[in-house]
């Protein structure tokens, strides 16, 4: 069983992306998708946790592009159909609202 | 067979509307015999504090409708062992809600069919 798990909020002052981290499992994926993609901004913590992790990481190309957000090449940059085929590959997406 | 549904609340219990609509979600699925659970997480663990009073909020008690869940046949009760002892909580007014260690939690997310965090 995979679950993919969704991010929209920015990780600087929200505990969504350090309680995610720490329960995600190994077949899981994560994308980051609105203000969620400033947890690849270079140099942070957010960015040091996710890149010491290995899990499997997506980002939507437009939110990281329209926030000058570099995707580092141990993460996916995707389009909204990738997102799509994504949800329908994992067998439950849990967004964290 | 109907589909398992875990509810995952992250939210305080008097900040906003949040920690309400979770549990109203766990309540209307007990009350059509959904198999469903609940896991307090985060902020969401302060939810299950014991000795909270809302009166002078003017908000109705939260507390209450939480230990009616058993009764809606709601007995999948969970909490984050690890975001209660964050946060300092001792005495918990649930005692169904089993204390769970992080990977406790992947596994439980696992087990259900479709996951709801709010």
């Amino acid at each position: 069983m995979s679950t993919l798990h969704v991010l929209s909020h920015s990780p600087f002052g929200d505990d969504r992306l350090t309680s995610c981290l720490r329960l995600i499992g190994s077949a899981d994926a994560l994308l980051l998708s609105g203000d969620a993609v400033y947890a690849l901004q270079a140099g942070t913590a957010p960015f040091s946790a996710l890149q010491s992790r290995q899990i499997k990481l997506l980002v939507l190309a437009e939110d990281a592009q329209a926030r000058a957000i570099d995707v580092p090449a141990w993460a996916e940059a995707i389009d909204y159909p990738a997102f799509v085929e994504l949800s329908i590959h994992h067998d439950k997406v849990n967004s964290w609202l | 067979m109907a589909k398992s549904l875990l509810i995952i609340s992250r939210q305080s219990p008097w900040s906003g509307p949040a920690a309400r609509e979770a549990l109203d979600i766990v309540l209307a699925g007990g009350a059509f015999d959904l198999p469903i659970g609940l896991l307090f997480l985060d902020d969401g663990v302060l939810q299950l504090s014991a000795g909270q009073n809302a009166k002078a909020l003017q908000q109705k008690d939260l507390s209450a409708n939480l230990q009616a869940l058993p009764m809606f046949g709601v007995e999948e009760l969970f909490y984050c062992a690890e975001s209660a002892s964050t946060r300092g909580l001792g005495t918990l007014s649930l005692d169904e809600a089993q204390p769970l260690a992080a990977e406790q939690i992947t596994a439980l997310i696992d087990r259900y069919d479709q996951v709801i965090t709010l």
